[in-house]
């Protein structure tokens, strides 16, 4: 917690004192408040999971719209409705914005009922040491004393196995992202940076920053799943048309929210864009404004830049902490890759990861590929010249000190079930060094897969594109004279079986370089 | 400058440049090409006095440039794409043969462009009605869904093959495709400037920036009804609103 005497503290769900602290139970009563407007309220529930994504089918079919709602007005629809930012360096901010929005309402109502002014919006921190499971409060159909209309709780919430056991899977989830020195990064194969690519206004961009990709995606598909009776429908979490609309949505970005600050914090060279697209935001490039409704009836309009001192904001966390390991040292890496040149240079000192952002295609596999039932397999083929280049960058790391970074990237991933999630695994073809057996490169959850691959969604279908940092792997390859090959295999393994009917599909799995 | 914004930039910047070129030289050529279409007088004429005036070599000329000079700059997006996700070594190659096969939609859909221009001017050179007339089938498939439809195709960028000689079969068929959807989303507004040989660099510009305006809209579900493209709209006001304006 920072020094600073602020209005609002934000408190770890698990640590409140019981199942239903004074803080769960509050929102459990604004959300109920929220929940009893109508869908063309502003300050309504419905009307605030719109803000997020609305999907009419989806709200439909899990009994969220009906015939007889009536929508607001297109104006405010134009305004407020499908906002989200995801795939975009605007995720981080767009999403603070909409957190303080959603507080504000919620508190509200909670001080129209009698509640603390104070009152503020708990984060549920799943990486603490037994606290990966869904908070009790959410879990049960019923309020504390037994009475069956909790709000908290909704139905279509499956978890990891599709049977409704609610937890986030901490072999699932990580927070390398913590490590990313920059803020933003590039959409064309290499890093997309701690808080994503530099774009407008994106409401659901194909690459998706490193914070977004991990924990955030994934918690949402752990918590989400898919119906266990249709693998085609998600829970409600798992797709961003409909996340809004359960509450352990606002707890999850609560922590990602934190997990931002965490960020900045450790160590302060991490620091937020300067540029001033992002510093004012997509309405100053003539793009849709950031803009929210207040229970005072007016709309608040904000700017990253706003959303980035977090000083000036009038909430703060119970925990900001150092969550992760810290960086791997550039130094230790260095020592790695040039075990003699470690012995009588100092590598203390370099800065974390070069930055470099010259991204080169290094190798691809032949043809897009279908994933159905257990699991898939392909082969990426590398061009000679850029193997080469990037073991030349390797075997010289002692004398620049800043060795290529390599990522793996699915691109062009299409399909209609968001729940999907997969491993990915990388191993060299034969002949290479047998030491290297499969090495796992990363996890990789399909939140907008849907959206995106629809022929006139925001993405005209050409779907999502994940990038997977494989730098330690190649270190190991190099390491072991298992480089040298003409092509490495890609194994990818779904959590669950993919149905046919979900149409996963991957367009190319390639392989770049980032470096000078 | 972020380290897309050098990326972009990257791409951007000799593609304008081409498009400069084709401007300048569209508008110090004047008579070496033919970019629109020649009425030797104003009475109604056959098509074939009309082809005596405007060869189809000239005619064919002076639609290049125009594509050049118009289209170029539409380019970017799926320049960059092309660019990305090919090797290093390949990415001069794999844009040529983007840009090849973009062409040659464009090119083909010059082949049934000028001929109906031409039959437009054939009944005279009563240029306003033609225009009017021209403008009026614009306007109708400016509000319809397949106009909306082409739009939206034209902002995806699909998965392509990274080695030869699938990469140059993939990038050509993007260009193509690319093309035909440009094609299916510009046809109508491409004639107005055709039809007009007085102010035909005038309508060039406006069609031009009307055009860069659209592709600049996200994608959005297809439908009957006026689009502007709003984006440039606000960015106008803002800029319009803004303090190095007012000064």
């Amino acid at each position: 917690m920072s020094n600073t005497n602020k209005r609002y503290l934000r408190r770890n769900v698990w640590e409140l004192g019981s199942d239903w602290g004074d803080d769960i139970l509050w929102y459990a009563r604004g959300v109920k408040a929220m929940k009893a407007r109508v869908l063309a309220a502003p300050t309504g529930w419905r009307f605030y999971a719109a803000i997020h994504g609305i999907y009419p089918p989806l709200w439909t079919l899990y009994g969220y719209l009906t015939p007889t709602d009536q929508p607001p007005d297109q104006g405010e629809i134009d305004r407020y409705w499908d906002q989200c930012q995801h795939g975009s360096w605007h995720f981080l901010p767009w999403h603070r914005g909409y957190l303080l929005a959603f507080e504000a309402n919620i508190r509200a109502a909670v001080v129209a009922a009698g509640g603390p002014q104070t009152w503020a919006l708990p984060y549920w921190n799943y990486f603490k040491p037994n606290q990966s499971a869904l908070p009790p409060a959410f879990a049960s159909p019923d309020w504390p004393d037994g009475q069956g209309d909790n709000p908290l709780f909704v139905p279509q919430r499956y978890g990891p196995a599709g049977d409704g056991n609610v937890f986030v899977d901490l072999s699932q989830v990580n927070l390398d992202a913590m490590t990313e020195p920059d803020f933003t990064g590039v959409g064309s194969g290499g890093s997309p940076g701690f808080g994503g690519v530099d774009t407008g206004f994106e409401h659901g961009g194909p690459v998706h920053g490193l914070l977004e990709s991990q924990p955030h995606d994934w918690v949402h598909g752990l918590v989400g799943g898919g119906d266990p009776n249709n693998p085609l429908l998600g829970g409600l979490m798992s797709d961003p048309d409909t996340a809004g609309l359960d509450p352990i949505f606002w707890l999850h970005h609560a922590n990602i929210d934190r997990l931002w600050e965490v960020w900045r914090r450790n160590p302060t060279s991490h620091v937020d864009p300067t540029e001033s697209q992002w510093i004012d935001g997509p309405a100053s490039i003539g793009e849709r404004a950031f803009s929210m409704p207040m229970p005072d009836g007016s709309a608040w309009d904000y700017t990253p830049g706003q959303m980035s001192d977090f000083g000036t904001l009038e909430y703060d966390y119970d925990d900001l902490a150092p969550l992760a390991e810290p960086a791997e040292p550039t130094a230790l890496r260095l020592s790695r890759l040039a075990p003699e040149a470690a012995r009588s240079k100092a590598f203390a000192g370099v800065p974390p990861m070069p930055s470099e952002k010259n991204v080169e295609l290094v190798g691809a596999n032949p043809q897009a590929f279908r994933i159905v039932g257990g699991e898939a397999r392909t082969s990426v083929a590398l061009d000679p010249n850029m193997r080469r280049k990037v073991s030349a960058s390797l075997a010289a790391a002692a004398e620049t000190q800043a060795p290529d970074r390599v990522f793996l990237n699915l691109e062009n991933v299409r399909g209609v079930a968001d729940s999907t999630a997969l491993r990915v695994y990388v191993s060299a073809r034969q002949g290479a060094n047998a030491d290297v057996g499969e090495q796992f490169a990363g996890h990789v959850a399909l939140f907008g897969v849907r959206k995106a691959s629809l022929a006139d969604g925001p993405q005209a279908g050409q779907g999502l594109t994940f990038v997977l940092e494989i730098t330690k792997i190649i270190d190991a390859l190099h390491l072991s004279d298992a480089l040298d090959v003409d092509a490495l295999d890609v194994r990818i393994v779904p959590i669950l079986p993919v149905p046919e009917e979900a149409q996963v599909t991957i367009g190319r799995i390639s392989i770049f370089r980032q470096g000078r | 400058m972020t380290a897309a914004a050098r990326e972009r930039a990257r791409v951007r910047r000799p593609v304008l440049l081409v498009s400069a070129a084709a401007w300048t030289l569209a508008v110090s050529a004047g008579h070496g090409v033919a970019m629109t279409i020649h009425q030797p007088v104003s009475a109604p004429v056959s098509i074939g006095l009309l082809l005596a005036h405007n060869h189809p070599t000239s005619l064919a000329a002076g639609w290049a440039l125009m594509l050049t000079a118009m289209m170029l700059p539409l380019l970017i997006a799926p320049l960059r794409h092309v660019h990305d996700r090919s090797f290093p070594q390949r990415r001069p190659k794999a844009m040529a043969l983007f840009v090849g096969g973009y062409a040659a939609a464009w090119m083909a859909a010059g082949a049934l462009l000028l001929p109906a221009a031409l039959a437009i001017r054939s009944a005279g050179d009563d240029s306003a009605l033609s225009v009017v007339l021209t403008a009026a089938v614009a306007l109708a498939w400016q509000c319809s869904p397949y106009k909306q439809r082409c739009l939206n195709r034209g902002h995806a960028h699909p998965s392509l093959a990274a080695a030869a000689p699938a990469a140059d079969r993939d990038v050509l068929c993007f260009g193509w495709a690319h093309g035909m959807w440009c094609i299916g989303s510009c046809w109508a507004l491409m004639l107005v400037p055709l039809l007009m040989p007085r102010a035909h660099l005038t309508a060039m510009a406006a069609v031009s920036l009307w055009l860069a305006a659209e592709r600049m809209e996200r994608p959005r579900l297809p439908g009957w009804g006026w689009r502007a493209p709003a984006k440039t709209g606000r960015l106008l006001k803002a800029y319009l609103s803004s303090d190095r304006f007012r000064t």
